[in-house]
């Protein structure tokens, strides 16, 4: 890759994904993005203006759009045929390298969804598995939860869900089957669903 | 091959990491050198439980000594030598370029083949090129702004310097000097906008620093983590330095916070000696098989020569 400037970068080149990338990759690099560049990251400290920050910000966004989006990604590929075999796929083999551990304690972005209440609460859980396309009978017959357990915890409706240990495991078999960080979601969900019975 | 260690701030934990790679590397079957050149405060014999050594680099320079192997100071660990003398190493490296030449020959002459040189928080030109123009330069981090602020400076400096290595063109030289400064009046912010101001200037040289950006990769050790949310502070550090300078750092790895670490410092045991198990062990020794896996390919690799790269 020729060095270049985040608006000449391909949308792939934004999230440092391949163009063959699938949703979940996408999802995972756009967190990992939107931590990176948030205006409080650490490993942005003082290397950024501000300007570049919100410009990279706005570029992530606009990738994420895109790419996450089946029609507007193909559209995209159409008018960029430069962009066929971008990026190589390396992060999650990186960070498999890194932590030399387990793939189940640290493959996962370890970062958080940013939507609007920046929690993974349920809604927040069903866009993203929205965006990825996948269906609650998929994530059903991978979890073998029940698909109306999935649309309580998605639509939060507390009042319906189990005792804190069997929501515990349901939402960390919903994470994993997102790949998400199932420590996260765990917590981000209960500390919402406490907050929202005060 | 000679890997050197710096950037960051003091404190960071450089010497820790070099003593403790290189023993683990040394228990490898590898034979390494560790070479003190911390001008602030060079005390890697403490970090190995050794007197200060009576003979230095200084000794070979001034001609003392008829070879430098004669100035390396034996250590409990086998397969493990040190080397100190960081006023002198680092003079000659800033003195003209074949002195310095002349020593990198003389290190990689040594019977050894890893030399791990502690290059301390310095940010003076001769450790800039010392870190340059080593086999791998590795900066050591720990996750506060402060540490990332420094290491940020440092690779800033760095990354500049090779690219006015690179470049033939007086103007261009000076441009690029001008960018190390954000209020310059050019108005350039960043490395892709220095390239777009060189390339009106002279397109052969602004090539010559695309190319010298593509095969810039420095490493990054994360040290003291305490959560997973640390760890990724790393890939988000090298996903920085894609976006900014265009670098593709290697993410070497992290080293937990581990109170083992300041017991072992105290004691002046190093902590893979003293306590192998313990986490912050664990990672270090991950560290130095990836060292040593990069020693194996640059053995295998036709391209590495003993003398120069």
């Amino acid at each position: 890759m020729s060095f270049k400037g985040i608006k000449d970068q391909t949308y792939y080149e934004v999230l440092e994904v391949s163009h063959t990338a699938t949703t979940k990759e996408i999802q995972r690099a756009y967190e990992h993005a939107k931590e990176t560049f948030d205006v409080d990251s650490l490993a942005i400290y003082s290397l950024f203006s501000e300007e570049e920050v919100k410009e990279i910000q706005e570029a992530i966004e606009e990738a994420y759009r895109i790419l996450m989006d089946e029609a507007l990604r193909r559209s995209y590929d159409q008018s960029h045929p430069q962009t066929v075999g971008g990026l190589p796929t390396e992060e999650p083999s990186e960070a498999q390298k890194v932590s030399g551990e387990k793939k189940t304690s640290l493959s996962f972005t370890g970062l958080s969804f940013n939507s609007e209440q920046g929690l993974y609460r349920g809604k927040a859980l069903k866009q993203v598995r929205e965006r990825m396309g996948v269906e609650p009978q998929t994530i059903s017959k991978e979890t073998k939860i029940s698909i109306k357990m999935l649309e309580w915890i998605e639509e939060e409706t507390f009042e319906k869900l189990p005792p804190l240990v069997y929501l515990k495991g349901f939402l960390k078999s919903y994470a994993q089957s997102l790949e998400l960080d199932p420590q996260k979601v765990i917590e981000e969900y209960i500390r919402f669903m406490e907050e929202s019975r005060k | 091959m000679i890997w050197t260690i710096g950037g960051g701030k003091g404190g960071s934990g450089k010497s820790f990491i070099t003593t403790n790679v290189g023993i683990c590397l040394s228990k490898l079957g590898i034979q390494v050198v560790l070479i003190d050149a911390d001008l602030g405060g060079a005390n890697l014999h403490t970090f190995l439980g050794i007197s200060p050594p009576a003979l230095s680099l200084s000794d070979f320079i001034k001609k003392r000594v008829s070879h430098l192997r004669e100035v390396l100071i034996p250590t409990a660990v086998p397969n493990l030598q040190l080397l100190t003398g960081a006023q002198d190493l680092l003079n000659a490296v800033d003195a003209k370029s074949v002195q310095k030449q002349k020593l990198i020959r003389s290190i990689r002459s040594l019977n050894s083949d890893t030399a791990l040189v502690d290059l301390g928080a310095g940010n003076s030109l001769s450790v800039l090129d010392f870190f340059l123009i080593s086999d791998g330069g590795i900066l050591v981090v720990t996750p506060e702004p402060t540490s990332i602020e420094n290491t940020y400076r440092f690779l800033k400096s760095a990354f500049y310097r090779r690219l006015k290595q690179s470049v033939s063109s007086s103007s261009v030289k000076a441009l690029i000097d001008d960018a190390t400064d954000r209020k310059n009046e050019m108005g350039i912010q960043n490395p892709y906008d220095l390239i777009k101001v060189a390339r009106g200037m002279d397109e052969r040289d602004a090539q010559r620093m695309i190319e010298e950006i593509e095969t810039f990769h420095p490493n990054l050790i994360l040290n003291q983590v305490r959560s997973k949310k640390d760890i990724e502070i790393g890939f988000s550090i090298r996903s920085a330095c894609l976006k900014y300078f265009g670098i593709r750092l290697h993410y070497l790895g992290y080293v937990v916070y581990d109170q083992d670490v300041n017991n072992s410092i105290r004691r002046r045991k190093p902590l893979v000696l003293e306590n192998p198990r313990s986490r912050a062990a664990q990672c270090v020794m991950e560290i130095a098989s990836k060292l040593a896996n990069s020693h194996k390919m640059a053995i295998r690799s036709k391209g590495y020569e003993l003398q120069g790269h």
